[in-house]
């Protein structure tokens, strides 16, 4: 099969709706929200009635079913415009996509239809405040009782939460049997016991919300179950594996704003007799930057092709988003740099950027667990 | 009901135009089109706002420009219109408003239509004729200025709202008929993703302008162009900004205020 990197006409739409909601809606509302740690549910409504959230869901059950690259071209678009917003918007493909993957049929209408019908947010709800990157030592409990299990424990960082109408849960049937105990579950917001917490101050992406979530003898029936018990690790893996790729695209998103801001106020800004642009320094600068960019999308666009071809892309994911995310925050630095004082401060865009990025470095897997991927699927291929 | 709506891909308002070799057009060459001129948009929403109110009603977009245009009429499928025609012309093809007009006529005819429907006037050459001379071409009543459309299908009636100078008039009008459509009238929608989507499955026709040109020979008119543009010029760059200078806030704001009255006599 031949390569190609010309996007379709369609895909080129897509593009471009994206681009116009990201230029129109948030950009306009971005430095405020992160200002003052607004979560604008108006975006998020108009949003959806795009069809720019639940992209990941199939549009039988009223979602847009994008292949993964598409998803990919969308995220850097609007991540353009605001990391904070995109990682709220992108947030209910994470947490829908364990139904996607391992639902029934049944489940899938029960839960996914009814969802995708009107404007909800769902979370995902992994990480505990005792570790993230272990999540094989997760506590939360779930034991059961005739019909239900009833879940007891604490998650953190958990995006959306304090808005979420669903979220997806994991949790161990037996700590004993660690990743062998873990299980999936689908829990309603409105489930008595289920407690959300305060919204985290944030550095950066501040126009998102995360909050904890507390279960306190939740009672989860067993058709909301995921799988079996204990095959809730690997959906949770297999969720990340396709969804790592977008947080590459949304740092590169990121990493492109900072650029264009770069490159514009370097060809404006004069000094010695011209615009800094025209000076090495600050040349090489651009240079370093832009190929970064490239070479960080180029990742992306590869690792979701393979996806989208049913190919395994533990490695190239870990590669696209640890490497976008790594260079994002390389790109942001320099971009303050090269604004000078007037980066430092925020009434000028880059600084924010630098801060949005540096979330792409933890969430969804820090990028040394990526590593570890990485370095793990290298040498198996030396075995 | 069946609604045509007329469109025309014009260079994007953000765009930067260059005279072509010739001086009597544009270049094309690096300019980013679109459907998105205002009066089309508007035409194309008030026309979907009567689907929308009117089941069973279809919407056709029509076209006369280069292959590219398809992308227009891609994106007034996106908006929700069910089928599109393109008239196909080569870049050289010389066209006036009254040709196209009687591209579209040509083209109108062989489609069923109760109302067609058009911008006021393409937002790039600002001709305004196609509105006015479509309704002779296809031997229907018009109006244009138009702001807003009631239509009652089953006594076939229309009521039209019209922007004249300090007013509106209200007209009343039987169907068919060809109206041009004042931008402002209303707020065009955004394509959905899956609008998005779907707009690359409805039929899109192209027809070469060849197929259509052969008839028109015995339209009044006929079919050729019968005007020509002889010049087409970008405005003088304007002159450069005056810079007050001044040493206190009162001083500057006293020599902006004397030049605003003075000099400008905008106060």
């Amino acid at each position: 099969m031949t390569i190609g990197f010309e996007l379709t006409p369609e895909q080129r739409d897509l593009q471009a709706l994206a681009v116009k909601f990201a230029r129109e809606e948030m950009e306009p509302r971005a430095a405020e929200c992160d200002r003052k740690g607004l979560f604008p549910e108006d975006i998020y409504r108009k949003a959806w009635e795009l069809g720019l959230m639940n992209l990941n869901v199939p549009t039988e059950y009223g979602g847009s079913g994008l292949p993964l690259l598409d998803q990919c071209l969308i995220t850097e678009a609007l991540a353009h415009a605001c990391g904070g917003m995109t990682t709220s918007i992108l947030a209910n493909c994470l947490a829908l996509q364990p139904i996607n993957l391992g639902g029934t049929p049944a489940q899938k209408e029960r839960f996914l239809r009814p969802f995708c019908a009107q404007y909800h947010l769902a979370s995902f709800a992994l990480t505990e405040p005792s570790g993230g990157s272990d999540a094989g030592a997760l506590r939360t409990r779930a034991v059961r009782e005739g019909d239900t299990y009833i879940l007891d424990g604490e998650k953190c960082f958990i995006t959306n939460a304090p808005h979420a109408s669903l979220f997806t849960v994991f949790a161990t049937v037996d700590p004993q049997r660690k990743h062998e105990g873990i299980t999936a579950f689908v829990v309603p917001r409105d489930s008595p016991g289920l407690t959300t917490g305060r919204d985290e101050d944030k550095m950066g992406q501040r126009a998102s919300s995360t909050s904890t979530v507390r279960f306190e003898g939740v009672r989860v029936p067993v058709e909301n179950r995921l799988g079996a018990e204990g095959e809730g690790f690997r959906l949770a893996m297999k969720t990340l594996d396709s969804t790592r790729t977008p947080i590459g695209s949304l740092a590169v998103g990121i990493a492109q704003a900072a650029l264009d801001h770069a490159v514009r106020y370097a060809q404006q800004r004069t000094s010695f007799g011209k615009p800094i642009a025209e000076h090495q320094a600050i040349a090489m600068k651009l240079a370093n930057m832009a190929q970064g960019i490239s070479a960080a999308r180029l990742l992306t666009w590869h690792s979701a092709w393979l996806v989208d071809q049913g190919d395994r892309a533990t490695l190239e994911s870990s590669m696209a988003k640890c490497f976008s995310s790594d260079m994002a925050m390389t790109v942001c630095d320099e971009a303050i740099q090269i604004f000078g004082g007037y980066g430092y401060m925020r009434d000028f865009p880059v600084e924010k950027l630098l801060r949005d990025a540096k979330l792409c470095q933890i969430y969804e897997g820090a990028n040394e667990i990526q590593r570890l991927v990485i370095a793990r699927e290298l040498l198996k291929r030396y075995a | 009901m069946h609604l045509i709506v007329g469109v025309k891909h014009v260079p994007d308002a953000d765009t930067r135009l260059r005279v072509d070799p010739s001086g009597t057009t544009y270049d094309p060459d690096g300019v980013k089109f679109t459907i998105n001129n205002t009066y089309d948009e508007a035409t194309l929403e008030e026309s979907l706002r009567l689907k929308d109110g009117n089941p069973g009603t279809t919407v056709h977009v029509v076209s006369v420009g280069p292959p590219r245009a398809e992308e227009g009429l891609r994106a007034a499928l996106a908006m929700g219109a069910d089928e599109a025609t393109l008239v196909e012309v080569g870049t050289g093809t010389e066209l006036d408003p009254l040709l196209t007009a009687r591209l579209l006529a040509a083209v109108i005819r062989g489609i069923p239509h109760d109302l067609v429907l058009v911008g006021r006037q393409a937002a790039d050459d600002e001709a305004g004729q196609v509105g006015s001379a479509l309704g002779h071409y296809l031997g229907l009543p018009s109006a244009g200025y138009v702001t807003g459309l009631e239509v009652d299908p089953a006594s076939k009636r229309l009521h039209i709202k019209r922007y004249v100078e300090g007013g509106e008039e209200t007209l009343g009008m039987e169907f068919p008929a060809v109206l041009s459509i004042l931008k402002g009238a209303n707020d065009p929608r955004t394509p959905t993703l899956p609008n998005i989507l779907k707009a690359r499955r409805k039929p899109l026709r192209k027809v070469p302008v060849g197929d259509l040109l052969p008839a028109l020979e015995t339209w009044p008119g006929g079919a050729k162009p019968t005007s020509r543009v002889t010049a087409f010029q970008l405005p003088p760059p304007r002159a450069g900004a005056k810079i007050l200078e001044y040493t206190s806030p009162e001083e500057a704001a006293g020599k902006l205020l004397a030049a605003l009255r003075e000099e400008a006599k905008v106060l």
